[in-house]
């Protein structure tokens, strides 16, 4: 029995460096996959939500930029086909370029849904068992069955799990209110984002809470600007504090027990501590330049800012007992909007270029550093949690809107679309399932 | 049903005089730049213009003042400006103004707060170094949200980067 386990391990080691090689190798191309819509086992009628499954697992697996999806109008076999590895034409799927294939059924009993979904290695001929699980959810949550699947699907390729199953919170004039905001929601099956706010005013800077229930914002709701929550489950808007205290660009700490705001007094601004009823715990900058935009660093110790304390605005660390902040910013004069990636490593800041902005990633220590977008301006990164890919705003392709990339500027595609200023985006944490 | 429909009426009420409360307390003394006004939004300021559709305010009663690319420094240029704003103040002495802080879109949103707020901060130092008594004059910043214009040109962004007063009485 110990000897079995330990030779599928072996098998899976192996399995998996001949992929991640594929991957990874010098002068690679992306990974040729093919995703078939998922076989009705029972109550799936038309195979529509099959299909659904299928949709959303595509498009995530393309914007992961590992994969180049096979033409589905190529398949040489249909939703119907059979899904075990001895039903499988391996060889016709080799002949179509395919390397890797995900088949699977799904089973709907009124609103429960089950999804069976497996990888299988085209060229091995064989499934691969440590990708896909038997799941049981709500109809509503197919899309995010397909989430989670990519998610262990590049977990399994690359060696990290994948960002899919999350949300990102932004701010947004899609409301057709002129230049009005709203806090709006997106998650990687939309087409366009959803309102989550009816404030009718400005607002800017959606901050996620760490556990996902609450969003802050700052809104200009009642006259200057202050820091508003907005409650997911009760989707009910209320003031962080009651006092007059002008704050703005608030961030929850890893564990939610504090935040960093930046507090303006008489024209000038500083990062202040607050514990989690909006108290003052510290004051940690006291300085006549800007400074602003506090991004916790996932310690829950360190974290970074913006300040124009040099001149032009900087990004600086320090850490929340008051340390003297440390410059970190290395790339660009003029550099705003750190966001300090979840793994701790990297952060990302957006610097000032030719006429616009891009996006800059630098070793936490302020060490390397490397500008990951060339298109268009683009501002204020927000990492994923998986500390590999970024959301940020962009003008490509003309408005404002949403767009990713990965930590090494390899890959970019954009998330949301029109004429609207899609801004702000911010990347929650993993959901829970 | 009914008990539900008490507590709601009592809950206007109290939301009610909670606004109003606010604006009184506002029109006795803005000069702080804290106050609440509620959620009726200022009359004849730019968010207030903004949230009803209309074009912004520019050069009301007040002339706007202009900035230099990330800067809160008084411009030379702007001492004419200036000397129009004071004489106004002078001759309205009960008028109290707002100073709204702006910015062009060339800078990311969180910074363009802080230096709107130092913009609106600028002014109102001005302002007071002339003689005009700092609790006549309160401060906001809307960083770079409320463009008056939206193209690409040093023109207009130059028109952005302002701080324009607004009138409270």
């Amino acid at each position: 029995m110990a000897l079995a386990a330990a030779l599928a391990a072996l098998v899976a080691r192996d399995a998996r460096a001949v992929v991640t090689g594929q991957i990874f190798g010098p002068g690679s191309q992306s990974f040729p996959i093919a995703v078939v819509p998922l076989k009705n086992g029972g109550g799936d009628t038309d195979g529509a939500l099959g299909k659904a499954f299928a949709r959303a697992l595509s498009r995530d697996l393309d914007l992961s930029g590992y994969f180049k999806l096979v033409d589905p109008r190529t398949f040489i076999e249909d939703q119907n086909s059979g899904i075990s590895a001895g039903e499988i034409d391996f060889v016709g799927w080799g002949a179509l370029g395919a390397q890797e294939l995900v088949k699977g059924t799904i089973t709907v009993e009124g609103d429960r849904v089950t999804t069976e979904v497996r990888l299988f290695d085209v060229v091995g001929r064989k499934d691969v068992p440590e990708v896909g699980k038997k799941l049981t959810a709500t109809r509503a949550e197919v899309p995010r069955m397909a989430h989670r699947f990519a998610d262990q699907l590049l977990e399994y390729l690359t060696g990290e799990r994948g960002p899919f199953d999350t949300q990102i919170a932004l701010t947004s004039t899609r409301g057709g209110r002129g230049l009005m905001k709203e806090v709006y929601l997106w998650t990687f099956d939309r087409d366009d984002p959803v309102r989550l706010t009816n404030e009718q005013t400005l607002m800017v800077s959606p901050r996620w809470r760490p556990d996902g229930q609450a969003l802050l914002f700052t809104s200009w709701k009642q006259h200057q600007p202050r820091l508003f929550l907005f409650d997911m489950g009760t989707r009910r808007v209320s003031r962080l504090v009651a006092n007059n205290t002008v704050m703005q660009n608030g961030a929850w700490s890893p564990d939610g027990s504090k935040l960093l705001v930046a507090k303006e007094e008489n024209g000038n601004t500083d990062i202040v501590l607050l514990d989690r009823s909006g108290a003052v715990i510290r004051q940690l900058t006291d300085h006549w330049a800007v400074d602003v935009s506090p991004a916790w660093a996932p310690d829950g110790q360190h974290f970074a800012f913006c300040s124009s304390r040099a001149g032009a605005p900087q990004i600086y660390v320090m850490d929340v007992n008051g340390s003297s902040p440390r410059r970190v910013s290395t790339i660009g004069n003029y550099n705003t909007s750190p966001s300090w990636s979840p793994k701790g490593d990297r952060i990302a800041y957006s610097t000032r270029a030719g006429g616009g902005f891009q996006i800059v990633v630098i070793g936490a220590d302020g060490s390397g550093g490397k500008t990951v977008t060339s298109q268009g301006s683009n501002e204020d990164p927000s990492w994923a949690p998986d500390g590999r890919y970024l959301v940020f705003s962009t003008t490509r392709g003309g408005g404002r809107h949403l767009a990713l990339a990965d930590r090494d500027g390899r890959v970019q595609r954009e998330l949301t679309r029109g004429t609207a200023d899609d801004t702000s985006p911010a990347w929650s944490g993993r959901l829970e399932w | 049903m009914t008990t539900k429909r008490a507590t709601f009426l009592a809950l206007c009420v109290l939301v009610a005089l909670g606004g109003a409360c606010e604006k009184k307390k506002k029109a006795g003394g803005p000069g702080d730049g804290s106050g609440a006004y509620g959620e009726e939004g200022l009359p004849g300021s730019s968010l207030t213009a903004g949230q009803q559709g209309k074009n912004l305010p520019e050069d009301g009663l007040l002339k706007d003042i202009h900035f230099g690319y990330d800067s809160a420094e008084i411009e030379s240029t702007e001492r004419d400006r200036l000397a129009l704003n004071v004489d106004w103040l002078k001759s309205n002495p009960r008028a109290k103004v707002e100073l709204e802080g702006h910015c062009d879109s060339r800078g990311t949103i969180e910074y363009n707060l802080g230096l709107g707020a130092k913009r609106a901060k600028s002014v109102k130092d001005y302002l007071v170094s002339q003689g005009i008594a700092a609790d006549r004059l309160s401060t906001i910043s809307y960083g770079k949200e409320l463009p008056l214009c939206q193209d690409e040109s040093e023109a207009c962004w130059a028109r952005n980067r302002r701080v324009h007063g607004v009138v409270l009485q």
